[in-house]
């Protein structure tokens, strides 16, 4: 499947490949402030007919610039294409980016408690950390564990400018469920 | 230009607090001191009073009194800029926007430099692709404040939507002269970088833009979008060392991507299969963990050496386990040979596998050269779902190839020997779906739902497939499992912009001949359309503060053409069909009567209800027709004819359309 920055065009069709992947769902408008926001944190992967299969929807939180963090707002691979480590390849692109581009120190996540494959891929393939619990933080009540991964190994690579590819590829069980809220946005 | 009819001292101090609490959304306390001046009788009829007491009422969702009140105040004081301000808020309030571009045209007219005019002005006239409009108003407020950033990007922005590049690109540049080049990190002006590149490229001079990137190149931070800009100028330059340099470090950061393969072939300026197949092989070697490259070769081989590429490669995805195996490698079903040897390979790893627990019946033919030493290697065991894989692909491949008995036939075993794994169950629906047994397919995929109940996507499948077969409360009924509570399950996906949902929806309708269901649908689905198309305007302000230029940019194109999505097309082109249907054969009375008594009917129905004569109207369809077929070109609309198999549907549509 090949791997992509997201473009404006793939924004509705990442919406469509969330309705069909996951509980959580937005408005048109909510990718669209992704994607315009910060047109670099978001990818998509796509078979060789472009339909999107998967993707990251990312952003930067704004409400600390001295410490500057990642969000990943939603990821999600149809069920179809799993195993292929898409996800993970998906969420490398766009930690790398948050970095390079937003100088992001860590990225943050948010995942439902009962999606132990979801865990399991960020606590062991994607070297996240449980930060804290958020009780009763999705819509039917379920509470979510805040996750934490350190950005630094890519400030490193950075510098010595070494390649920064996928890491382990130990056939991963992808998952999915990540949400944030859908905060107000676009306040002047 | 002061209103024809100024307010003494205290009645003026009252005015600036309503629109103080205009801005502050304080409305209740707007209208309070609204009274104030209007009950004085000298004032009771003061037009720009009446005017914001209007405005205040529309925020309230009092849109009628709102209407009456702006427009009486109007015709009170026709000279007044503010009254006429209001007229075109009111009317954008309600989408109209020429209208409100007529009223902000009459606004300038009594105070030309009024900055939040001219602003309103401008985003409307972007909205409408009023670029012209746009272009002058965006030069008037130029003029008015030219120390600021955002006069100069709109400014810029606009000429380079006229394609106007030479105009654009000296505005551009005189600005980023102005910028002091700030030492650290700064966000906004990598992005204005990039965009500034992208308008000269788009202008077509290449080499002004890979000298203006080179110089720029340590203020850009998106280093991706920066070395593909950089790739691709290379290459429309001829430099295919520093293009093919530039592509290669792209992949060490995203071997995964197609495109910087194939811009790597044009680099190289490789014609032939072989040549492309020795290229991608040096990839796979250097990025062993890559699917990309692996894949890739296998399109670019034939006979003997494909088979042994493709025997590499499934015995790999047989052995992990990779279930979309068969979706990944469909598109080289294209080709019969490779179909026939894939045949062949699954034959002999099943009788393989039988015998030896291998995926060879000789366990001894793995070769290893390492220093042109030979080894024999020994075939390992393959687990014991390597068999279980075998069968799955297998039970696809012959679906693909309609051969339905032999599919059922692999995908029974698959069940038999794994009766837990939800995939064989879901592949088993989808054998019954392509041979067109509606029911049969949705039975199976409810087995799966049933088997993993967390999983939205199976959700999705199963309501999908229950649709096909027409069964719309049940379809409702599966997807309210992933729905809010306290909202129908409807309601929510149409909140949503659940687009797949509603359209087949509508088609399930159109097959019970539930007319007026479906075109409801695709009502719902038109509207998400215009829904976001309404979506970008806050987005033009937003951009130009956030500097995401060339995002924004894309989001105008994207919105031109939004109503060509596929999406679109199938909703217009089930619409246009229920009207036609509607044309060739009116409702009879009781026909009417009965889908009038249907539940949450159609608006157009209840119209139709309303008027004195139930059929529906020639003139009717055709407005209704038109209107969706407005969105179809010419070649749509023959593949759409094509596919109904009604020529004369093609003639009539072209007649709605004209």
């Amino acid at each position: 499947m090949n791997i992509r920055c997201a473009r404006p065009n793939d924004l509705m069709n990442m919406q469509h490949c969330n309705l069909l992947c996951l509980p959580e769902n937005y408005q048109m408008k909510y990718y669209f402030y992704h994607g315009l926001s910060w047109p670099q944190l978001s990818y998509v992967a796509e078979d060789d007919k472009g339909r999107i299969v998967g993707y990251v929807l990312a952003k930067m939180e704004e409400d600390s610039e001295d410490n500057p963090h990642g969000h990943i707002t939603s990821l999600a691979v149809k069920r179809s294409y799993r195993r292929l480590g898409l996800a993970q390849k998906l969420m490398e692109q766009a930690a790398r980016a948050m970095v390079e581009c937003f100088q992001a120190k860590y990225v943050s996540l948010h995942v439902r408690k009962s999606n132990r494959a979801a865990l399991n891929l960020y606590m062991n393939t994607l070297h996240f950390t449980i930060s804290e619990i958020e009780p009763k933080y999705y819509a039917d009540g379920e509470d979510a564990y805040a996750m934490r991964r350190e950005l630094k190994s890519f400030e490193e690579s950075k510098s010595d400018n070494n390649s920064v590819t996928a890491t382990e590829n130990n056939g991963i069980t992808t998952a999915s469920a990540v949400n944030v809220n859908t905060n107000a946005f676009l306040s002047n | 230009m002061p209103s024809s009819n100024p307010l003494p001292p205290k009645e003026n101090s009252l005015f600036k607090r309503i629109l103080r609490c205009y801005e502050h959304k304080q409305y209740k306390n707007g209208l309070k001191f609204a009274k104030q001046i209007l009950s004085n009788p000298k004032y009771a009829e003061h037009g720009e009073t009446l005017a914001m007491k209007g405005l205040t009422l529309n925020c309230l969702g009092r849109k009628e009194e709102a209407y009456e009140y702006v427009r009486r105040g109007l015709r009170n004081d026709l000279k007044s800029h503010v009254c006429w301000h209001v007229y075109g808020l009111l009317q954008r309030s309600d989408k109209k926007y020429d209208e409100a571009i007529k009223c902000y045209r009459n606004a300038l007219k009594w105070e030309k430099d009024n900055i939040q005019i001219l602003r309103d002005l401008s985003l409307l006239q972007v909205q409408m692709r009023d670029l012209e409009g746009y272009r002058d108003t965006r030069y008037h407020l130029f003029m008015l404040r030219p120390t600021q950033r955002v006069s100069w990007i709109g400014f810029a922005m606009a000429y380079h939507l006229l394609e106007d590049y030479e105009t654009a690109l000296n505005i551009l540049e005189t600005f980023r002269k102005t910028q002091v080049p700030s030492s650290g990190y700064d966000f906004e002006h990598s992005e204005f970088l990039l965009y500034q590149n992208m308008v000269i490229r788009e202008s077509g001079a290449f080499e002004d833009a890979l000298k203006h990137l080179q110089t720029n190149k340590d203020q850009i931070y998106d280093k991706v979008t920066s070395q593909e800009t950089f790739g691709c100028l290379y290459l429309k330059l001829g430099m295919y060392e520093d293009a093919k340099n530039e592509f290669n470090k792209l992949l060490e950061r995203n071997p995964e991507n197609i495109d910087y393969y194939y811009k790597l072939h044009d680099a190289e300026n490789l014609r032939t299969d072989q040549e492309k197949y020795e290229m991608i092989c040096k990839y796979r070697t250097k990025f062993p963990r890559a699917l990309m490259p692996r894949r890739m070769i296998l399109n670019y081989v034939s006979g003997e050496l494909f088979r042994s590429e493709i025997d590499d490669y499934m015995r790999r995805g047989f052995h992990k386990g990779i279930p979309p195996l068969f979706v990944d490698l469909k598109s080289l079903y294209k080709d019969k040979e490779k179909v026939k040897i894939i045949e062949d390979l699954l034959q002999s790893y099943l009788v393989a596998l039988k015998t030896t627990g291998c995926f060879s019946l000789n366990r001894y033919i793995i070769i290893v050269l390492i220093f042109e030493i030979i080894f024999l290697a020994k075939e390992e065991k393959q687990p014991a779902s390597a068999i279980l894989w075998v069968y799955y692909y297998m039970a696809q491949h012959y679906d693909f190839l309609k051969n339905t008995p032999k599919a059922l036939e692999f995908i029974d075993t698959a069940i038999n020997h794994t009766p837990t794994l939800i995939e064989l169950f879901i592949i088993k629906g989808q054998i019954y779906k392509h041979a067109g047994d509606v029911i049969e397919a949705y039975k199976w995929i409810d087995e799966a739902q049933a088997l993993d109940t967390a999983d939205r996507y199976i959700n999705y499948k199963c309501a999908k497939y229950m649709l096909r077969a027409n069964l719309l409360k049940e379809a409702e009924e599966i997807c309210s499992k992933f729905t809010r509570e306290g909202v129908s399950a409807m309601e929510n996906l149409n909140e949503m912009q659940c687009i797949w949902f509603q359209t087949e929806c509508a088609l399930a309708y159109q097959r019970l001949e539930k007319w007026g269901e479906a075109l409801k649908k695709c009502h719902e689905i038109d509207r998400h359309f215009s829904e976001i198309i309404e979506d970008q305007f806050d987005f033009h302000t937003y951009c130009m503060r956030k500097m995401t230029l060339r995002s924004y940019v894309g989001l105008l194109r994207l919105e031109d053409v939004l109503r060509s999505h596929p999406f679109y097309f199938r909703a217009a082109q089930c619409a246009i069909q229920v009207y036609l249907r509607l044309y060739d054969r009116p409702l009879s009375d009781i026909d009417t009567q009965q889908q009038l008594n249907t539940a949450n009917m159609a608006r157009i129905c209840k119209k139709k209800k309303e008027s004195k004569n139930d059929r529906v109207r020639l003139p009717d369809i055709c407005t209704k027709s038109r209107y969706y077929c407005c969105y179809l070109d010419e070649d749509s609309f023959s593949r759409w004819s094509r596919c109904t198999r009604r020529p004369d549907l093609w003639c009539i549509a072209l007649f709605a359309c004209n």
